[in-house]
């Protein structure tokens, strides 16, 4: 035996070998092209870091092939069925000098490339603009500094009612279930933006795959990073760093219009009179497919039918409608619950303003105050049902939710008049509290 | 227990019995076994949170349990994992090894080795009865970030205890680990000839001892920070939630190798046995887990690059952590030498050597990837890094310590295991994990954030493939616990010499050994050097 059969062995490793490393490049080429990659991006850093990804998993697969070609050559070649007998040797200063210096070597090559990167990512000087964007348990605000104007961005009302414990709902039937927001960050394609990145409570991330990256929301202190996005279109991210509860829950969307589409809507938001301007010029529905990670080139397949409906809640006026792009109307893409600014219902009576408040309490006050009202004392959230707040002078009520205390946020800076109107009448109506009270958006603008 | 410390002609004849044996124990060989079952029932029930966490993420949407109680589960799993299977389980294996490998009598102290093994059941109760609490258990992760984790509820004082109480137990370990292999060693074994999973466990040992503190000042600054009104991680008060993570890293880094050291001892026991051959490179294998222990204490802030540190700082963190690499590297060189031109064999406990070979190396790949700083901008937090702890800690340190059980379980019962059965496990498990954990590299690269309870839509496939090998890596591990517990109740008796290329002392000493081993040293001639033929 010995001889013939060790040979045959070494022949049938060196085949597996050959044939285990052509499939694995060819797996390694596919998983490459394929979408469980890293995307691209759509700018120039997404790119780079792209290519330091794409350069240190071919050198992986590189090692990996020859290490694991060898293990598994060993393996084969030196069985003692097969009547391998084992040598005597323990140690060889060449080959250990060579297994030293050689992953050197390739460690330097690679960190000089990603080193460099590195270097550019960093360098957040000379903006052509700057947005800071504040984290929040759930959900994002976007400051214009430069226009005087900022928004909060969370997670769509339809996403939102799917993704509630035994909904009921096919998340697959909600288009683009988790990654949709009622409001998007809307940025200028070509310029150089700085984001501003910080948090109001707890840590935050705000990764955008699309841009390269992500960077953490840290309270009290800003971070930066910047970007510069080639394309029009629509990405999709999400925060990355765990912040409670509904973490999985605060996603990201960036839309990209081209610089004049970009002024037009600036010009709109400034006129809107603190009402958030939908980006979307009436062809979303067509767009953003839930398998892709990108809606890109959004614009350039815009058909905006005249006179599209505009959701009630955003009224735009004619006026701004004018001054969007391409004259298209505006359209809210999701529902108008927890809209900050959102218009006040024209009937305010019992029925609408108690459902108003329901749909506010659910996405603003349910997670911490919990759905039934009981709260969750030990967080520092008391319960609503039976509190002495809520049963108590509506002045104190009203001044509580505006300021906030402890954990809880100071919601007249997050919230319009009329959502908070709502919300104290649901909190003073529901949950075994009976006080009848019907606020009004006056009452709350007037206590401000 | 006066009765074998005071009698000492009748060793191990006076001891108390039944559950008294256990509670008043000092013998290394019971605290050890107390250590591996402590760890066998903590690892189930790590498991058990992993199976609601998979089954959760079975398809899109809420269907088992609230995010909160996710996010529960998601911390819980890994404080059990680390703390409760992992860490003991190599503690274990250092109280029932180390001793009969340097031929010493007993650990050196070994009234404080009953104390570090008893926290611990007190620690884990109480860590678990928080879940039971009103507002829940910790859910802010296991890195327990600031200002979240001070938002849990009455929990937080007892998770703050247990973690303490943790620390107490693994620093009083590792004190017993060093005093012991410093003096007790056979007469001539010097260090350099010291078996490698004593030598590694040594190096973890300072480890330890160095950053249990670093982590008790942590979490008890964040007690403070709630209960006593200082400002230590919060920017209002002058503070600063990013040092958190850094003092927790500087702990955290050293943990991650305190976890995979004597996994290296424990492979680098295995193959040269069932290589038939001695272990190639014996002298750089000890400076490389050296090396890693040095470097483990500068590349700690490579867990935050995307936390907003300056350029300089995080160019610094990614060469460090890039030249990790390279004493890394030189191990699994080391071990493939070994097996070249020996003559293997493929028991159980070679094949989870084999396994850990292969499945640890695929971790290192995706740890070189992670410390390359701009490609970490995009993995940072995803299920990328998820995958690549998961390999590194799932089939590198508990492939191991499964390994080192059927590798000395023959020795300890004095019963062979069922070796089919074992072959089932391996190939059951090795199959299964990576079913679980590859297809979370994709999950990353994609976009999947980690620690989410639910996901976009296009995420399902991998997640529902990734759940169905969690589901049946978790069941194969009942054939684990079946064959344990079958070959401690009986079996094949098996030799001193349980395998045939074992070298070392306690290959010298019956199966199962005396209950008082080497009292009087054993001489050179017996325990020769492990690693020369």
């Amino acid at each position: 035996m010995g001889f013939h059969t060790i040979k045959n062995a070494a022949r049938a490793a060196l085949f597996l070998g050959l044939g285990l490393a052509a499939s694995a490049a060819h797996a390694a080429k596919l998983i490459a092209d394929a979408k469980y990659n890293l995307p691209e991006g759509v700018t120039p850093m997404s790119r780079e870091v792209y290519d330091v990804h794409m350069m240190v998993f071919w050198v992986c697969v590189a090692i990996g092939i020859v290490v694991f070609g060898v293990m598994i050559a060993a393996l084969f070649m030196f069985r003692k069925s097969k009547g391998a007998q084992s040598a005597h040797f323990h140690h060889s200063t060449l080959l250990e000098i060579l297994w030293t210096v050689i992953p050197v070597i390739i460690l330097v090559a690679m960190a000089v490339p990603a080193a460099k990167t590195l270097v550019r990512m960093a360098d957040t000087t000379e903006p052509d603009l700057s947005i800071k964007i504040t984290g929040y348990q759930w959900k994002w605000q976007y400051d214009y500094i430069q226009n005087g104007f900022s928004f909060f961005s969370m997670l769509s009302a339809d996403s939102d009612k799917a993704a509630q414990v035994d909904s009921g709902i096919d998340p697959a039937s909600v288009k683009n279930y988790l990654r949709d927001v009622d409001h998007p960050l809307v940025v200028p394609t070509g310029e150089k933006i700085r984001l501003l990145i910080t948090s109001d409570d707890v840590i935050h991330s705000w990764w955008m795959p699309d841009f390269g990256g992500k960077t953490d929301a840290n309270p009290g202190f800003v971070n930066s990073m910047w970007i510069k996005v080639e394309e029009p279109g629509v990405y999709r991210g999400a925060c990355a760093e765990l912040c409670g509860r509904w973490h999985g829950f605060m996603p990201i969307v960036v839309v990209a219009k081209k610089p004049d589409d970009y002024l037009a809507w600036v010009k709109a938001m400034k006129a809107s009179g603190g009402k958030y301007v939908s980006p979307y010029d009436g062809s979303l529905e067509d767009t953003g497919s839930p398998v892709v990670f990108s809606d890109v080139n959004y614009n350039n397949v815009m058909g905006t039918p005249a006179g599209a409906v505009v959701p009630t809640g955003s009224t735009v006026s004619p006026a701004m409608t004018a001054a969007m792009s391409k004259g298209a109307s505006a359209a809210t893409s999701t529902a108008i619950s927890a809209v900050p600014a959102a218009a006040a219902p024209a009937a305010w009576d019992m029925k609408t303003v108690m459902e108003k408040g329901q749909q506010v309490y659910a996405q603003n006050c349910s997670s911490c105050h919990q759905p039934d009202g009981k709260g969750n004392p030990e967080m520092g959230a008391p319960a609503i049902a039976r509190s002495p707040i809520a049963n108590g002078p509506l002045a104190a009520h009203i001044q509580r939710v505006l300021k906030g205390k402890g954990i809880m946020p100071a919601w007249g800076n997050i919230l319009s008049d009329a959502d908070i109107a709502a919300v104290i009448t649901f909190e003073r109506n529901s949950f075994g509290n009976h006080k009848g009270d019907l606020v009004k958006p006056a009452d709350v603008k007037a206590a401000r | 227990m006066s009765a074998v410390t005071i009698d000492h002609d009748s060793h191990g004849e006076h001891h108390p019995s039944g559950l008294m044996r256990w509670i008043t124990t000092t013998n290394h060989k019971d605290i050890g076994t107390l250590y591996l079952l402590f760890s066998l029932m903590m690892f189930f029930i790590g498991g058990s949170f992993a199976m609601v966490i998979r089954a959760e993420l079975f398809k899109p949407g809420m269907q088992l349990v609230d995010p909160a109680t996710f996010n529960e589960l998601t911390t819980m799993h890994a404080l059990i994992m680390i703390f409760g299977a992992i860490m003991p389980a190599f503690v274990g294996l250092a109280n029932w090894m180390i001793p009969i490998m340097i031929g010493a009598p007993d650990m050196a102290l070994p009234r404080m080795n009953n104390w570090s093994f008893w926290i611990l059941p007190f620690a884990f109760t109480l860590l678990l009865g928080t879940m039971f609490l009103p507002g829940g258990g910790p859910a802010g992760g296991w890195t327990m970030y600031p200002p979240l984790m001070l938002q849990t509820g009455t929990a937080f004082p007892f998770v703050i205890f247990a973690v303490h109480m943790m620390g107490i137990s693994s620093v009083m370990g590792a004190i017993n680990i060093v005093v012991t292999i410093l003096n007790l060693r056979a007469p001539k074994m010097t260090l350099l000839k010291m078996p490698l999973f004593v030598w590694t466990w040594f190096i973890t040992a300072y480890l330890l001892i160095a950053v249990m503190p670093v982590l008790a000042g942590a979490v008890t600054m964040l007690l403070t920070d709630k209960y006593f009104g200082t400002s230590f991680f919060n920017a209002a008060g002058g503070g600063d939630p990013v040092m958190y993570q850094h003092i927790f890293w500087f702990f955290g880094h050293p943990e991650v190798y305190i976890m995979i050291l004597p996994a290296f001892g424990i492979v680098s026991e295995i193959i040269p046995t069932f290589a038939r051959k001695a272990l190639f490179g014996y002298e750089s294998m000890v400076y490389a887990v050296a090396s890693i222990a040095f470097l483990s204490f500068i590349v700690w802030a490579h867990h935050m690059f995307t936390v907003g540190m300056p350029l300089a700082g995080e160019l610094f963190f990614m060469f460090t952590t890039m030249l990790i690499a390279v004493p890394t590297g030189v191990k699994v060189f080391n071990w493939t030498a070994t097996l070249w031109k020996g003559s293997i064999t493929f028991e159980t406990p070679m094949l989870f050597a084999l396994a850990f070979l292969f499945l640890f190396t695929i971790g290192g790949f995706s740890g070189v990837m992670c410390a390359m700083v701009p490609a970490d901008f995009q993995y940072q937090d995803s299920y990328f890094v998820v995958a690549h702890f998961h390999y590194v800690l799932v089939t590198g340190a508990a492939f191991a310590i499964m390994g080192a059980v059927y590798y000395w379980l023959p020795k300890w019962t004095g019963h062979m295991y069922n070796e089919t059965l074992g072959k089932w496990h391996f190939w059951m498990s090795t199959i299964w994990v990576n079913v679980l954990f590859f297809p979370q590299h994709f999950l990353g690269l994609a976009g999947m954030p980690r620690r989410i309870p639910d996901y976009p839509v296009q995420f399902t496939d991998l997640n529902m493939l990734s759940s169905i090998g969690g589901f049946l890596f978790g069941a194969s591990q009942l054939i684990f616990l079946y064959v344990v517990i079958s070959t401690i109740r009986g079996g094949a008796k098996a030799p001193a010499k349980v395998w045939e290329g074992a070298k070392g002392l306690e290959w010298h000493l019956p199966s199962p050994p005396p209950y008082h081993s080497f009292t009087t040293p054993p001489d050179k001639e017996v325990w020769e050097h492990p690693y020369r033929d």
